[in-house]
């Protein structure tokens, strides 16, 4: 994250961080909440409020969906635009922005896959070089597989060529899934080995050397996935 | 949204579509890939006394990542690998008249050119080496 420079600013800095911490209308203190303690308003989510923070759960890979939907029940009925129409209209703008805040953070934890990607990128900045190397062989296998795809889309349909090729492109399709389940189910395993590592709390370098490990892992096989996954829906499209 | 004229051209007259041996000393080889949106490229120069003599491709993604590579490719040819070096993505932006969504891919036509520069180079200094 950024550093923490000293400059001749640090002084409206500091007025900003704690004008974040204050209720717009009464100015009492806050810490995070979405109404005032002291005068009930409700309050904009922070724009450094990241899509955990938002819902109210932790930072976690394996949330329980149930209590996920739960946490954005709640919050999407305390932000109601029918509970503001009798509100002032800052009110009902912060309502307003809030739910829509909370409907993409919602959409975006709900998916395990797209959580991952997004913690990922929250945590992308801790992490040295998380992109690595491309996987030289899975490209290979894309562009000649590609190019099966080509020849049966330019083959006749109900020619012996065009049953060969489709039966090719079956096989492969299978395996292609195969592979791709095996991944999510190597990235189900990495969520839990995260999870276990963000509660275990160590900041030794060893834990560290781990956390990088699973991050870099989890990169990897989301990649990979993508990369599997498009080529999967071609092929279903084409030969369907 | 629709595509240029010139992406629409690339792509469905794509040039220099194809492969060299990838284990050739004058072949270089960038295999790059975007993990956001699962497009694959693969671009190749055939190099002979500091000069790209051919070029190729192979393409699996959208219309646009298909023309950027197309078009690398036609650039590449006849380039010093100096020359080649200075392509830059924002090149092909303005060629081929990308939309801001689709800049991606003509990065990744880019880093395929630098991979596959970078792949050249390094065969042939392992070749100056083991000559020398």
């Amino acid at each position: 994250m950024a550093n923490d420079q000293s400059s001749p600013h640090s002084e409206t800095r500091r007025q900003l961080q704690m004008a974040r911490s204050m209720c717009w209308h009464c100015q009492s203190e806050m810490s995070g909440e979405y109404f005032c303690e002291r005068c009930v308003k409700v309050q904009p989510v922070s724009k450094d409020a990241d899509y955990f923070t938002c819902l109210g759960v932790p930072r976690r890979l394996t949330l329980d969906p149930k209590k996920l939907e739960a946490k954005f029940y709640e919050l999407s009925r305390a932000f109601h635009p029918d509970f503001y129409q009798t509100k002032s209209p800052t009110e009902q703008t912060i309502s307003l922005s809030n739910a829509a805040v909370l409907n993409t953070a919602y959409r975006t934890l709900r998916d395990p896959i797209q959580r991952a990607e997004y913690l990922l990128a929250l945590e992308a900045g801790s992490v040295k070089d998380i992109r690595t190397s491309p996987p030289a062989d899975l490209f290979e296998e894309i562009l000649e597989l590609q190019e099966t795809l080509e020849e049966y889309r330019a083959s006749d349909r109900d020619s012996e060529q065009g049953h060969r090729l489709r039966a090719t492109l079956q096989t492969e399709q299978q395996t292609l899934e195969g592979r791709r389940e095996d991944m999510e189910s190597q990235l189900r395993q990495l969520f839990t080995d995260w999870d276990q590592l963000q509660d275990r709390e160590e900041a030794t370098s060893q834990a560290r050397a781990e956390r990088d490990r699973v991050l870099k892992h989890m990169r990897d096989l989301l990649s990979n996935r993508t990369y599997i996954n498009n080529i999967v829906s071609d092929l279903a499209a084409t030969i369907a | 949204m629709a595509y240029s004229d010139k992406v629409v051209d690339h792509f469905s007259n794509p040039r220099n579509i194809g492969s060299f041996k990838k284990d050739d000393a004058d072949v270089g080889t960038g295999m790059v890939g975007a993990p956001e949106c699962g497009d694959v490229m693969k671009l190749q120069i055939k190099v002979q006394n500091d000069t790209i003599v051919d070029a190729k491709f192979k393409t699996f993604g959208c219309g646009s990542a298909i023309a950027s590579s197309s078009l690398a490719t036609e650039w590449l040819k006849g380039k010093t690998i100096e020359e080649a070096q200075k392509i830059k993505n924002t090149d092909i932006v303005q060629e081929l008249n990308l939309p801001p969504v689709k800049i991606h891919c003509s990065v990744l036509a880019e880093d395929a050119i630098k991979a596959a520069l970078t792949d050249y180079q390094k065969k042939a200094d392992t070749q100056s080496i083991d000559t020398k």
